[in-house]
């Protein structure tokens, strides 16, 4: 009984799973399958850049990269839409090398700049060769991974709590312990002997492979793909949701996520209002909350139970 | 071949007068800019709400457009990027955060639907079987004579000598006693109006839409990125090469690819010459 | 017996400026050398140099027989060869301990010994033991620099560069942690290469003395000689301004 607010962990776990058989709501159940995914985003945009520092201005590049081969091998070929699990981490893995080795080894704002480009003229791209992906309209008429709602939000709560243990598990390990290094001083740490880039690189592939599959569940629960999938919207609220959640905790960033992506729904009209209500937020914690609002807060829970 | 090199010209005007206002707020205080997309579509939209919703004759609404985004630049450097400036990335952020509330107001004000905004001259120009409108060859002449201005006030007056100073040998400067924080509000005023007098330049021939400012925006960086960061003359080195070779692409291969010049031309800077055709080479 | 780190002609330029300019010197295995200079002498460019932060513009380093040239600096560091830096460099946000880890998880030996005993007994023996938990934002600047030695020390290197040890510390710190140095040597058999601008702070603690001025070595001598050679005093002294001249020179 050291740690008190510990026991809130499965409690909340059980509740998340015990939902589908109290609420009987799929409207509801497919908000919250939404909110886990953006969870997974949000969690997995922390591994790399709130660990490393190194901002990554384009995430949706890997979510799209995910969700349109996903779609492609789904729509274009029959592929069962499991398939695209792994096919879309690996698209989305395949670009974090590509971006990743040209601009990681540099310092400065290469990194950010190079993704937010790359998400962005990805977007351009479908739009442009709509031929073959169906320009604004995207890519219609995939098929769901499972055939119930209800089944849908289990895989997409199994699959938030799966990556967010992994990647804490990851960052609390030696190479985490290394990303933080990278973080504080990045020629120390090459002063301490560690290759900086090769860890740099390891974390974007990860990232990448966690938000690619992101997309994937994204796309097959839509059951359908658009362009906003390459959006810088959609990359700014995910750095947006970290900064709520606690930069550099994974864990937080994963409730603020759920949280943020939550809020617009309750709060019903204010959906067309979500990236005003973002940025006002986001201005609000770079003022007066510069460590986030979710990790602060277990913390001292934590704390105070001790 | 005559179409490609009035039309490259034009393109390369417009991306310069977007990149130097860009790499000059990056070389001088350190601050990346993801507003500056916001400072060009502001621009248009002042335009068009002075002449479209008020009434006003084109030249006093232009003019007041690019004193207003200049105001509003030197608003955003005092109160929002100033207090955050121990943080590079909590000023990148807050640029982030403008330039999302820039669309989001846009288009709560405006909708989504394009806007238009009247062009200096209706009248077209041909020679030799090309078509050109007056407003491109404004737009190419105000870019040129805009950054010859810049060029003889960077290298002419005192306070450019301090914004250069500034901009080369940062502790230098202030260990010289250069206020910096007067003339970060002065790089940021000239950044913004630029960038608007862009935006104003260019509305009458490209679309005026609350997501107007991201596309000039990448291609502000992309340039700055080719040029290297917080060069000026590489800077307008590069937007020449980036606006020429995809006006040479789009008439060459197809319109569709010109998008893609730029992220190669960005790919390939950062591994053969990461900093830049004119930058200098960052150190440990 | 063969030198472990070789230098020969080694230049680099900046723009025009030529900060080290055919520097050829020799370190010998158990050795502990100090470089001696004024500020701006190129003592750090040489440091850099060495340890592949700048790339050679000329000359060649040759470090227990390996040519150097073109290495990455890890790559350096896990061939044995580990330095500090002038200014503290921790890593922000992290503890004592995890400082340390990471000079413990460099390849060179990660996989010899258990990196947490390892972490723990080098902040044992740099005196830091009991600061282990404290995050490094708050320690005192004379724990940071014990710190910087330590996380240099993890990587176990045969030989270490000090770039200014006792930089900013006031003189009833600087015995102390000048003994944790003599005490590193005699431990370990480390060979040790340091940079000072005063040398006082050495005198006691180095064998030899590589005296350098505008880029070029300009003497090597014990540092009874060296005080007394010509060009060491006329750099010295050339710079009156220099508040620390009497200090260096004075107390020989």
């Amino acid at each position: 009984m050291r740690s008190r607010p510990w026991i809130f962990v499965p409690l909340v776990l059980a509740a998340l799973a015990a939902l589908p058989v109290i609420v009987k709501s799929e409207y509801l159940l497919g908000i919250l399958s939404v909110c886990f995914i953006y969870g997974i985003w949000a969690a997995s945009w922390d591994f790399m850049s709130g660990l490393t520092g190194r901002e990554n201005f384009g995430h949706a590049l890997f979510i799209g990269a995910g969700a349109y081969t996903s779609a492609f091998l789904n729509a274009r070929f029959a592929l069962n839409p499991w398939w695209g699990l792994p096919a879309g981490a690996a698209m989305a893995v395949l670009l974090a090398l590509v971006i990743g080795f040209p601009t990681l080894r540099l310092r400065g704002p290469y990194f950010a700049l190079a993704m937010l480009a790359a998400a962005t003229i990805m977007q351009r791209l479908t739009l442009i060769f709509w031929q073959y992906s169906g320009g604004e309209e995207g890519i219609p008429g995939l098929d769901p991974l499972l055939n119930s709602k209800i089944g849908i939000y289990y895989l997409c709560l199994a699959a938030l709590v799966l990556t967010t243990a992994a990647l804490l598990l990851l960052a609390r390990s030696h190479g985490g312990l290394l990303l933080r290094g990278i973080r504080g001083d990045e020629a120390a740490c090459q002063a301490a002997g560690i290759d900086v880039t090769f860890y740099k690189i390891a974390a974007l592939v990860v990232s990448a492979a966690c938000a690619g599959m992101g997309g994937v569940l994204y796309a097959h629960y839509q059951e359908a793909v658009t362009p906003d999938v390459f959006s810088v919207a959609l990359s700014i609220s995910i750095i947006i949701m970290v900064y709520v959640g606690g930069i550099g905790t994974i864990y937080g960033p994963a409730v603020g996520a759920i949280l943020l992506a939550l809020l617009p729904e309750l709060l019903r009209g204010l959906g067309q209002y979500r990236l005003w209500a973002y940025s006002v937020v986001l201005i609000f914690i770079l003022f007066f909350a510069p460590g986030g609002l979710v990790a602060p807060l277990w913390r001292r829970a934590v704390g105070l139970a001790r | 071949m005559l179409n490609i090199l009035v039309y490259g010209a034009v393109t390369s005007a417009v991306y310069a007068m977007l990149a130097v206002g860009f790499t000059l707020i990056f070389g001088v205080a350190r601050v990346l800019n993801l507003a500056h997309g916001a400072f060009y579509g502001l621009g248009a939209y002042s335009c068009y709400l002075l002449t479209g919703r008020l009434g006003w004759p084109l030249l006093p609404a232009a003019l007041v457009a690019v004193l207003f985004v200049a105001a509003f630049g030197v608003a955003m450097e005092r109160f929002l990027v100033r207090p955050l400036r121990h943080s590079a990335l909590a000023v990148l952020m807050i640029t982030i955060a403008v330039g999302l509330l820039f669309e989001q107001a846009m288009y709560l004000l405006f909708g989504s639907e394009a806007r238009n905004v009247p062009a200096f001259s209706n009248a077209t120009w041909s020679y030799a079987g090309l078509d050109v409108s007056g407003q491109r060859l404004l737009t190419l002449g105000f870019g040129i004579v805009i950054i010859g201005l810049l060029w003889l006030f960077i290298n002419r007056t005192r306070l450019g000598s301090a914004i250069l100073a500034l901009s080369q040998d940062r502790e230098g400067a202030l260990y010289m006693g250069i206020p910096a924080d007067r003339i970060y509000a002065v790089v940021m005023a000239i950044s913004a109006a630029i960038a608007a007098a862009a935006g104003v330049l260019t509305a009458p021939f490209l679309t005026v839409q609350p997501t107007m400012d991201l596309l000039p925006m990448i291609k502000a960086f992309s340039i700055v990125i080719v040029g290297g960061l917080g060069s000026i003359p590489g800077s307008i080195l590069a937007a020449l090469l980036l606006g020429y070779s995809e006006t040479i692409v789009a008439y060459a291969v197809s319109p569709a690819w010109t998008e893609i010049v730029s992220l190669v031309a960005v790919l390939l800077t950062l591994i053969l010459r990461p900093a830049g055709l004119l930058g200098k080479r960052a150190a440990f | 017996m063969s030198a472990l780190l070789e230098v020969s002609a080694l230049s680099k330029r900046f723009s025009g400026l030529v900060a080290v300019n055919e520097v050829s010197f020799s370190i010998a295995p158990g050795e502990i050398t100090g470089i001696l200079g004024p500020n701006g002498a190129g003592k750090t460019t040489l440091f850099n140099l060495l340890t592949g932060f700048l790339p050679i513009d000329g000359g060649e380093v040759r470090f227990d027989g390996h040519n150097l040239a073109g290495l990455a600096p890890h790559r350096i560091v896990n061939r044995g060869l580990a330095r500090t830096f002038q200014l503290c460099r921790p890593f922000s946000g992290m503890s004592a301990f995890e400082n340390v880890m990471v000079g413990c998880l460099a390849p060179r030996v990660r996989h010899r010994e258990a990196p947490e005993t390892r972490a723990r007994e080098i902040l044992a023996a740099v005196g830091l033991a009991h600061r282990a938990e404290t995050k490094v934002d708050v320690l005192p600047y004379g724990d940071l620099r014990r710190l910087e030695i330590a996380r240099a020390l993890a990587t176990r290197p045969r030989l270490l560069l000090l770039d200014e040890p006792f930089a900013g510390l006031g003189s009833s710190e600087i015995e102390p942690l000048s003994a944790l140095i003599r005490a590193l040597h005699r431990s370990e058999g480390l060979t040790i290469l340091l940079i000072e601008h005063r040398l006082r702070e050495f005198m006691q603690l180095v064998s030899r003395v590589i005296a350098m001025d505008f880029g070029r070595i300009i003497a090597v001598a014990t540092p009874e000689d060296i005080v007394r050679h010509p060009l060491v005093i006329e750099a010295y002294i050339g710079r009156a301004e220099d508040d620390t001249t009497g200090d260096a020179l004075g107390t020989a």
